[in-house]
């Protein structure tokens, strides 16, 4: 078992929560982007391997928020709440 | 035709039902209302004249009417009356939903029910947490104490099985 830490919550059990995605990944706006835009947005991840940062949910209180942790040994660095964490970047 | 009814648990008559173990006693609670506020949760306290006292995890809720954390912006009131505030979207930035037929109350007493949370829950029942929404018994509950006893909220549609489980634990 792993504990994550919910900006709201406090830690809990890695079972209560749910990927959401890289961070950074905006989805498209207007109609028209081009197909490669939409084909980055859905499909083209990095993936890479060390320091992520990535969308989390905590589902049972339903906070989103980005964590910033380590792919390979799985240490978690930070969690921020999705409104001060600068998910564009 | 098969009576498919045979494969489901009988539902409890909730009225009645009791897990009664040494040191441990299990009933729902009935007649409580229940409402979920969202949005602007002081602008509601300040229309409802209900105060703002929002009860965590394993926190301490008294009186008739309590206001429990269940998301940031979000709490799920529990009350002997029912809103004061109709439901609906308010101008002043919150809505209210009655949720009184969505979740059962199960309300825990005795010395034994410190035995039965660590196999409920990974939480630490003596550390603090914002949010009273955890996992409890692999489902989505709402777990506080009130008073002397432990109240846990979950979906009408889960709580044979959640009373099931409990029997079952109490039990062993």
């Amino acid at each position: 078992m792993q504990l994550f830490h919910c900006p709201f919550c406090g830690t809990r059990d890695e079972t209560e929560f749910h990927f959401g995605g890289e961070a950074g990944n905006i989805r498209p706006d207007g109609a028209d982007v081009p197909a490669d835009r939409w084909a980055n947005y859905l499909y083209m991840r990095d993936n890479p391997k060390g320091a992520v940062r990535e969308v989390w949910v905590h589902m049972n209180c339903g906070e989103f928020f980005v964590m910033e942790r380590d792919s390979v040994g799985h240490e978690v660095v930070s969690s921020t709440s999705l409104d001060g964490a600068g998910h564009a970047r | 035709m098969r009576n498919l009814a045979e494969k489901w648990t009988a539902m409890p008559d909730w009225r009645t039902a009791v897990i009664d173990t040494p040191g441990l006693a299990i009933r729902s609670l009935t007649g409580l209302h229940q409402f979920l506020v969202s949005g602007d949760l002081v602008a509601w306290s300040k229309a409802s004249r209900i105060p703002l006292q929002p009860v965590g995890a394993f926190g301490t809720a008294t009186g008739d009417t309590c206001t429990i954390q269940v998301a940031r912006d979000r709490l799920l009131v529990v009350s002997a009356v029912p809103s004061p505030v109709a439901q609906g979207w308010h101008e002043q930035g919150f809505a209210v939903t009655t949720v009184s037929a969505g979740l059962m109350i199960f309300d825990f007493e005795g010395p034994a029910c410190a035995d039965l949370v660590p196999r409920a829950t990974t939480l630490d029942p003596g550390k603090a947490s914002a949010s009273a929404a955890i996992s409890f018994a692999g489902m989505n509950a709402v777990v506080y104490r009130h008073g002397e006893r432990l109240r846990v909220h979950v979906d009408r549609g889960l709580a044979a099985y959640f009373w099931t489980w409990a029997a079952t634990v109490a039990a062993t």
